[in-house]
C-alpha cells in the first residue's frame, strides 16, 4: 500500500535477513521463545530454531522429569519395603532394568507431548540439528549452512562441571545416569548440590548403600544453616553417608570396583560414581567474539536479558546467574522475545521459587539470612518446627522446619522449607514475596487442616505470639 | 532533514490491518510518508530528523495484535 504517492521502496533488509529470529538452544528457554514469539507475531515470526540432541534439552531429557520419575518410584518401594504405621507389614522387590525401561518410556511420551507434538503446530518455526556457531553479528553456521536472522536468542543449557580428580573416569552423569541397568549396591556420589542429594536419596531409597563426597564440608550452597542441618539430619537418616571437606587424591579401580582415596582416608568397593559436582555453561563452540557478545562463567546479560550485542538476547542456564532451573529458563525466553519486541520486563530473582526433591523436600523463595546478613538488610526471622504442625505428624515425616523472614515493615521476604511435599506448597511464599505481603495478611489468609502447608501460616504467627500457648486452627 | 526508518510490522492478516498500521503510524507527529506492504509485513516511513525509531515502534497501533520493530534507518 503507498500513502502520500511514495514509489516503492527497495527491501535490502528483508532480502539480507533470512529470519526474524534466530534460536540456539533447543530447550526449555528456547522453546518458550520461539513459540512466545510465535503468539505475539500471529506466528509471522519466521524463527530458526537450533539446536542438538534430543528437543527439550536437559529437563524433560534427563534433568526434572527422569530424576523426579525415580526419586517418586524409589519412595514408593521404600514406603512398600518400609511401612511407616504399625501394625501394617509389607514387603517389596524391584525389577530394575523393568523399571528403567518404564522410565525412559515416560521421558519419551513426556518429550513428544511437550515438545515435539507442540512445536510441529508452528509452520513458522523451522527446525535445524546441529552446533551453531557464530559467523558474524547476524549470522551463525550449523553444519556448514549460513542462517541469517534480525534478532538471535542463545538459550544453549548447562552440562555436569567434572572436576580434575587424578583417575576419575568411567562415571555416570545426570546425562548418562538414565542407561544403568542394574542398581548398584554401592555408589559414590561427588558433588553434594541439588541434583546430588536427589539422586543419592534415590538410590539411598531403592536399597544401595550411598555415600557423598564433597570438597565443601557444606551442601546446597547458599542456603542457611539450619536448613542444611535439617535436611543433612533427615538424608543420613535415610541411609545416606556423608563425607564433607575433603580432598580427593584419586580414584582407582579394579575389577570393576571403584576405590576412592582421599588425603585423609580410602573408601573401596563402589559399583558406580555419579559425578554431580555443579553445572556450566554451554558456551563453547559459539564464538561469542564475533558476535560481540562477552562471556564470564556464562553469557554476561542486563536485566533485560540482552547480552553485550543489542540484538542478541540470552536466557536460561546459559546466561551467568546463580540459578539454574527449568521454570526460570522457560521464563527468561519469554521475557527475552518480548523485550525484543519493545518490551521492558525483568525477572525478580527474589520470586524465583527453588526446591531439592529428597525427602523431606527442600523449598525456597526470597531471601536468606545469609544474604541479608551479607546486604546488610534489617530483618526479623521467625522458623518453626515441623513438631507443631499435625499434618507433618500424620505423615509421619515431622523432620524438618519452615522458616518466614521479614523485613522491618513486616513484609515478607523469604520463606523456606524443610518438610514433606513442600514443593507443592512453596507457591503461597511465591504470592506473599511477589505481592509484598505481610506476616499479618498471611496470618489472616485461612489454611486448610491438616495440611503441612499450614506450616507456613504458623510461622507467621511465630511473629505475634508464642505458638506454644496456641489452639489448632488459630487465627 | 528527513530520514528513513524501516520497520518489520508482525501480526498484519488484511487490507483492513494495514490500513490500521498505516493510520497509526500517519499520525504519528513528525511522519511525513508511509508505505506499508502486507505481503512483506514491512513499514517503510519516512519522518522529520528528531524522530527516533522507539518513537514509531512505541506507538499505541502497536500495542495490541500488532507489533512492531526497527530494521534499519537511513537519513535522507
Amino acid at each position: 500500500m503507498y500513502l502520500r504517492g511514495s514509489t516503492k521502496p527497495r527491501l535490502e533488509v528483508l532480502k539480507m535477513t533470512e529470519y526474524d529470529l534466530a534460536i540456539i538452544g533447543w530447550g526449555a528457554a528456547g522453546f518458550a521463545a520461539a513459540i512466545k514469539g510465535s503468539e505475539l507475531t500471529s506466528n509471522q515470526m519466521k524463527i530458526a530454531l537450533i539446536g542438538y540432541g534430543p528437543l527439550g534439552g536437559t529437563c524433560v531429557n534427563v534433568g526434572c522429569v527422569p530424576s523426579k520419575f525415580l526419586i517418586e518410584a524409589s519412595k514408593n518401594y521404600r514406603e512398600a519395603s518400609h511401612p511407616s504405621y504399625a501394625g501394617i507389614k509389607a514387603s517389596a522387590s524391584i525389577d530394575f532394568p523393568e523399571f528403567m525401561e518404564s522410565l525412559n518410556n515416560f521421558v519419551s511420551t513426556e518429550r513428544e507431548g511437550k515438545y515435539t507434538n507442540v512445536i510441529s503446530n508452528f509452520e513458522n518455526i523451522d527446525l535445524y540439528e546441529g552446533l551453531a556457531k557464530f559467523i558474524d553479528k547476524n549470522t551463525v553456521s550449523v553444519n556448514g549452512k549460513e542462517i541469517k536472522a534480525f534478532n538471535f536468542l542463545i538459550s544453549t543449557g548447562s552440562r555436569t562441571f567434572i572436576p580434575e580428580i587424578r583417575g576419575l573416569t568411567n562415571y555416570y552423569t545426570s546425562d548418562n545416569i538414565w542407561n544403568i541397568q542394574k542398581l548398584p549396591e554401592k555408589i559414590a556420589v561427588l558433588g553434594s548440590g541439588e541434583v546430588a542429594l536427589e539422586m543419592a536419596y534415590a538410590f539411598s531409597n531403592f536399597g544401595s548403600e550411598v555415600h557423598i563426597f564433597n570438597r565443601s564440608n557444606r551442601i546446597l550452597k547458599g542456603f542457611d544453616d539450619d536448613i542444611n542441618s535439617e535436611l543433612i539430619e533427615a538424608l543420613r537418616s535415610n541411609g545416606i553417608n556423608f563425607h564433607l571437606g575433603v580432598n580427593f587424591h584419586e580414584i582407582k579401580e579394579e575389577n570393576r570396583k571403584k576405590t576412592i582415596v582421599t588425603s585423609t582416608e580410602t573408601f573401596t568397593e563402589f559399583d558406580a560414581i555419579l559425578v554431580a559436582t555443579g553445572r556450566i555453561s554451554n558456551v563453547e563452540g559459539l564464538n561469542l567474539k564475533a558476535a560481540g557478545i562477552s562471556n564470564d562463567n556464562g553469557i554476561i546479560v542486563d536485566d533485560t536479558l540482552k547480552t553485550t550485542n543489542p540484538n542478541i538476547y540470552a536466557a536460561g542456564d546459559c546466561v551467568r546467574q546463580p540459578l539454574k532451573l527449568e521454570t526460570l529458563a522457560g521464563k527468561e525466553g519469554v521475557i527475552a522475545v518480548e523485550n525484543m519486541l519493545g518490551g521492558g520486563r525483568t525477572v525478580n530473582m527474589n520470586e524465583i521459587p527453588w526446591v531439592v526433591f529428597t525427602e523431606p523436600n527442600v523449598a525456597s523463595v526470597g531471601y536468606t539470612e545469609y544474604e541479608l546478613k551479607k546486604k546488610n538488610i534489617e530483618y526479623s526471622v521467625r522458623t518453626v518446627d515441623l513438631k507443631n504442625v499435625v499434618k507433618a505428624n500424620i505423615l509421619k515425616s515431622a523432620n524438618g522446619l519452615a522458616k518466614i523472614i521479614a523485613d522491618r515493615d513486616k513484609k515478607i521476604i523469604g520463606v523456606h522449607v524443610v518438610g514433606p511435599n513442600a514443593a507443592e506448597f512453596i507457591i503461597e511464599g511465591v504470592y506473599l514475596i511477589k505481592n509484598k505481603l505481610t506476616y499479618n495478611d498471611l496470618i489472616d489468609s485461612v489454611h486448610v487442616f491438616p495440611t503441612v502447608g499450614e506450616s507456613i501460616k504458623i510461622s507467621g504467627q511465630a511473629f505475634i505470639r508464642d505458638i506454644s500457648k496456641m489452639s489448632c486452627c488459630m487465627d | 532533514m528527513t530520514k528513513t526508518i524501516e520497520l518489520r510490522i508482525y501480526g498484519m492478516t488484511c487490507d483492513d490491518c494495514v490500513a490500521h498500521v498505516s493510520k497509526g503510524l500517519n499520525e504519528a507527529d513528525g511522519v511525513t510518508d508511509v508505505f506499508v506492504s502486507l505481503k512483506d509485513g514491512i513499514a517503510i516511513v519516512k519522518a522529520d530528523n528528531e524522530i527516533k525509531p522507539e518513537d514509531l515502534t512505541n506507538l499505541n497501533v502497536f500495542k495490541g495484535k500488532y507489533k512492531a520493530q526497527t530494521r534499519s534507518v537511513k537519513n535522507d
